[in-house]
């Protein structure tokens, strides 16, 4: 018989870290596939050793942990309000309040577990070579992030209110202005995922950050900034699991318009654009001067491109999480042979025949 | 029966979930009328309904007045085809005049018209607010109104007489009354009998067996 901490575990834990996949398999790449297998040990030692003797490095590490943190809060809130969990109100509302303060702190800190571990890792690095103020730092840190959250918990379970924007200015806008189809995801992510949009979206940042960081290190090459496009492209991937879900779940009626296929597969692609917006501007401002125009438009293209055909590759029938995670490997890796071998715009033309070919044979006949 | 008649006409149509069938229809047509979808529960009703407004996928083929075919005319098929579901399901930061304007942009009609109906269910009220803050009466008639939107020659109802109250199941009678004198087609589900003295019912389809026969 399951106990009921077996049973959270399996609705948030498991949850969390199936969503997540993405973002932790480019978290590893880059804290251990980025360092010869040989040195990884005294480079982890040397970077710890880094923030625990420099308090600006600390107040940067431990802004990441709280995002982090901040994210593991976010994902616990948001599953209560999914449509289908209504149950966890009732059912958690019925365990004696000590009971269920240790089920949070359980469930919290299992997903907030790779921070303690690497934090725990740190503190005894600063135990070993006298750090102590800052190991203190860390752990009263960490030990706060394992909190307050349960506060947060309670409260939720108290005030089940749904969010939405009621201000003043939302209202304006909503009697003045008519939400178009191609701005109802974007919608959905910055007034119910808030949190989910902005945390891919500063990972990403952050990998073209540290493409542009290295390449100034040496001749600048077009792959390079490929490369890391590619990688900041696989962390949107929980954003088009989002995506599929969202049309699965409240844009059925879509499907009954009487749309076109080409319109609604332009709509798709103009989410893409607009979801990468951002990082288009942040290449633009970073590469000005380094990068032709033609050199410009190539990076968006493979960018684009990759992104509306990893979506589309959700339209085929049954395709789970770890089945679509395969297949946009094998892709990002074909993709990234074609670039190393300056075949990027046959590349880009095979992605787009393949995404609209994906999307008009399978659109009319998905099923969720 | 003459095929210029015939409102809708299916054709080998089935519906299997998994390998599960649910719906085989070898052949099925209607005339201009008003008729009573009946079956027990998960006896294929919405499914049969959603087969028909194009909703899910399934296997033979719908024809509509005689010419618009649900594979070659997908587009015209949709525009033709109005279906209210039983349990509307909104995203939540959209507004009910985001939904109308999208319907009346894609499926077009009369917005005057449109309107007026808003006007008489009571939407005005609330048509600027997210659905979010919605009542399931209020979303029920918010989808009630965008079934009306457009020109089509057959609404799909599906369980249109729950959740809204006294005042709107009137207007509902005269709005499907009205459409009607006009040839629109109406397919409606209800486990409660549709009143007589308001509905003159065409005929009744029974859903049983994955099959639906007109009495």
């Amino acid at each position: 018989m399951r106990t009921t901490i077996q049973i959270l575990q399996k609705i948030f834990t498991q949850r969390f870290y199936i969503q997540n996949t993405g973002f932790f398999l480019v978290l590893f790449y880059l804290l251990f596939g980025v360092v010869d297998g040989g040195n990884l040990i005294s480079y982890h030692t040397s970077l710890m050793k880094g923030f625990l003797g420099s308090y600006p490095f600390l107040l940067i590490v431990l802004l990441l942990w709280g995002l982090y943190g901040l994210k593991c809060v976010g994902f616990m809130l948001k599953t209560f309000q999914l449509q289908g969990y209504e149950f966890l109100y009732p059912t958690m509302g019925s365990i004696d309040k000590r009971a269920r303060q240790r089920i949070w702190l359980l469930l919290h800190t299992a997903i907030y577990m790779p921070v303690l571990v690497y934090a725990g890792i740190a503190a005894g690095v600063g135990m070993v070579h006298g750090y102590y103020l800052p190991v203190a730092v860390i752990v009263v840190f960490n030990v706060g992030m394992c909190i307050w959250p349960l506060l947060v918990y309670e409260r939720k379970l108290d005030q089940p209110d749904v969010l939405f924007f009621t201000g003043h200015l939302q209202r304006w806008l909503n009697k003045h202005f008519t939400k178009p189809p191609l701005l109802f995801f974007l919608y959905e992510l910055f007034t119910n995922y808030p949190r989910r949009i902005f945390s891919v979206k500063l990972f990403s940042a952050g990998v073209l950050w540290l493409t542009f960081f290295l390449l100034a290190q040496m001749d600048f090459d077009l792959r390079g900034l490929q490369l890391g496009i590619i990688l900041s492209v696989l962390l949107h991937m929980q954003l088009m699991l989002h995506h599929r879900s969202f049309d699965d779940t409240y844009l059925n009626f879509v499907q009954q318009l009487p749309v076109p296929l080409w319109r609604h597969y332009i709509r798709l692609t103009g989410i893409y654009i607009l979801l990468y917006l951002p990082e288009m501007v942040m290449i633009i401002v970073n590469a000005h001067g380094k990068i032709s125009l033609p050199g410009l438009l190539t990076c968006f293209a493979v960018a684009i491109s990759l992104l509306v055909l990893f979506r589309c590759l959700l339209y085929f029938r049954r395709i789970d999480e770890e089945i679509h995670l395969r297949y946009v490997l094998l892709v990002s890796f074909v993709v990234l042979f074609m670039i190393l071998g300056k075949y990027e715009w046959p590349a880009v033309l095979l992605l787009q025949a393949a995404a609209a070919i994906v999307f008009l044979t399978k659109y009319r006949t998905y099923e969720p | 029966m003459n095929t210029t008649e015939t409102v809708i006409a299916l054709h080998a149509v089935k519906k299997s979930y998994q390998d599960t069938p649910v719906l085989d229809i070898a052949s099925l047509a209607l005339v201009p009328g008003i008729y009573w979808l009946q079956g027990e529960n998960g006896a294929g009703k919405t499914t049969c309904m959603k087969v028909m407004a194009g909703l899910i996928p399934f296997k033979g083929e719908i024809v509509l007045r005689g010419n618009v075919s649900s594979r070659q005319h997908p587009v015209e098929f949709r525009r033709l085809i109005n279906y209210a579901e039983a349990e509307p399901l909104y995203p939540s930061f959209l507004t009910g005049r985001d939904l109308l304007e999208l319907y009346l942009n894609t499926k077009g009609g009369d917005r005057q018209r449109i309107a007026a109906i808003s006007t008489k269910l009571g939407i005005d009220a609330f048509v600027n607010n997210p659905v979010s803050s919605y009542s399931s009466g209020m979303l029920k008639k918010l989808s009630l109104l965008l079934a009306f939107t457009g020109n089509p020659v057959l609404i799909l109802l599906d369980e249109p007489l729950i959740t809204i109250d006294v005042q709107a199941l009137s207007v509902l009678y005269d709005l499907i009354r009205s459409y009607s004198a006009k040839g629109v087609t109406f397919c409606i589900t209800s486990h409660q009998p549709l009143d007589p003295a308001e509905l003159t019912v065409t005929g009744t389809l029974k859903v049983a067996h994955k099959n639906i026969t007109l009495n």
